[in-house]
């Protein structure tokens, strides 16, 4: 079996998941590549659901998301499995 | 057991609960159920991510129709009583004062009630004989002693009275004081606008007009109103080891599974009621007209609320000056296949100001489906029934 590089990406958390869901439909509308999967153990104030980003896209997906007064709980860069 | 009586039912109890409702709501119902099995909010898979999705839509839906600026102050509740209780039982302590209208439901009277056992000033300001309370009123009792808050209905569910709502903000805010309103009976039947209602705390039935199923209700709260919860549990999110509720909405208000089928029901005849509500909201207001003058005409009834040429909700009350309105309810559903409600609808303040409270009253409930026919056949069914005992 060969090997797969380990993909690295970055997680945004909210505070709620209506929260998490109004930032997916706003980046979706964007065109960001936004891929909702369950927020990583040890992000502080995570909801169930957190926001999988490139690594690229990520500073400007939270500038959108700050003018749309959409606070991001937590950020980290997530290993893919 | 079954009962005899005539195969075709004319259903005028909308001020109880909506019935038939439009098209939408049983289908998203279904879908609820076999189509979105996963539980909101607990899961990222694509099955609780797709219930997820359906309920964050079905919030700004409604959100969207009662004019709510932002959908994460419009809560999901059981219904208009909870949401209600929630509202007075998280807000209101013992030493504080309430002021409230005398033609409020027993879902706001009877926690006003206990909540004076447990030490809280309530003071009924009276409503004038069409049901309704002058702001003027109000601002006295509130201008009395420091208040809390003023608790009043939107609309009322014995005689369709509206009540003076803004007016009523803007005395509770001159004083310091929040307002609360009970609009089980004004959702979907009349233009909410939330934003310029400036209402603290709105509750409405989802059942009722918004013509969805029951089991479901909605609350507003504004920015600045912030009961204590009366349900503690999982959300699904914040952070999980945190021991107490989390402090952000809708999450704080809505502990548990929340009832998909309902909200999604609910969602789906808010969206009927978004393309059609002006149609219907004309239908309704014509079709009370029609009943309220054609009681007059009949001779006998005391219609209870406002004349007719007033702008109401589709409720009209009557008592009749020989005839007890349960043996009239009887009559009418077994003789004639009309549903309607006699007694005093869960409002003992409202027929004690009506002076109504030893007879209760008839009455009737126009809504989605209600025809002129249907009408029609009431006041046909109450002349002959006035005249068989004269």
């Amino acid at each position: 079996m060969s090997v797969r590089p380990a993909r690295i990406f970055r997680v945004l958390a909210f505070e709620s998941t209506h929260a998490a869901l109004d930032a997916e439909a706003l980046l979706d509308d964007l065109g960001f590549d936004v891929v909702p999967v369950p927020a990583p153990a040890g992000l502080t104030a995570n909801c169930g659901i957190a926001l999988r980003l490139e690594p690229d896209d990520a500073g400007r997906a939270i500038t959108y998301l700050a003018r749309a007064g959409i606070a991001v709980a937590a950020i980290a860069d997530v290993e893919d499995v | 057991m079954s009962c005899s009586g005539p195969a075709r039912l004319i259903y005028l109890d909308h001020g109880a609960t909506s019935w038939p409702k439009p098209p939408g709501v049983a289908e998203a119902m279904a879908r609820a159920v076999t189509g979105l099995g996963g539980n909101p909010g607990r899961g990222a898979y694509r099955l609780a991510l797709d219930t997820s999705r359906a309920i964050h839509a079905a919030r700004r839906g409604v959100a969207a129709f009662l004019g709510v600026p932002d959908a994460k102050d419009l809560l999901f509740q059981p219904g208009c009583t909870q949401a209600m209780n929630l509202v007075l039982f998280g807000l209101i302590r013992p030493g504080d004062r309430v002021v409230a209208c005398s033609m409020e439901h027993n879902a706001v009277a009877r926690p006003l009630n206990m909540l004076a056992e447990r030490g809280v000033d309530v003071v009924v300001v009276d409503a004038d004989e069409a049901g309704v309370v002058d702001p003027g009123d109000v601002e006295t009792a509130v201008a009395a002693a420091p208040t809390r808050a003023v608790v009043c209905q939107h609309a009322g569910n014995v005689t369709g009275a509206i009540q003076p709502v803004a007016d009523l903000a803007d005395v509770a805010h001159a004083h310091g004081a929040l307002l609360l309103v009970d609009g089980a009976q004004a959702g979907g039947h009349l233009e909410v606008g939330l934003a310029s209602l400036r209402a603290d705390a709105w509750a409405c039935s989802g059942h009722k007009g918004l013509l969805g199923p029951q089991g479901i209700g909605i609350l507003y709260l504004s920015p600045r109103c912030e009961p204590d919860e009366l349900v503690a549990g999982g959300t699904g999110s914040g952070a999980s080891e945190e021991p107490l509720q989390p402090r952000q909405r809708p999450d704080r208000y809505e502990a548990g599974t929340p009832n998909v089928p309902g909200i999604l029901g609910l969602a789906a005849a808010v969206s009927w009621l978004s393309e059609h509500s002006a149609e219907q909201r004309t239908d309704e207001r014509s079709l009370v007209r029609r009943l309220h003058e054609g009681l007059l005409e009949l001779g006998g009834f005391r219609v209870l609320g406002p004349s007719p040429d007033t702008l109401r909700v589709p409720v009209v009350s009557v008592v009749h000056e020989r005839l007890h309105a349960d043996r009239l309810a009887f009559a009418l559903d077994r003789r004639f296949g009309i549903a309607v409600r006699a007694g005093l609808h869960c409002a003992p303040w409202a027929h004690r100001t009506l002076g109504t409270l030893e007879t209760g009253a008839l009455r009737f409930g126009i809504g989605y489906g209600t025809a002129a026919s249907d009408v029609d056949a009431a006041l046909v069914a109450l002349r002959q029934l006035s005249k068989e005992r004269p």
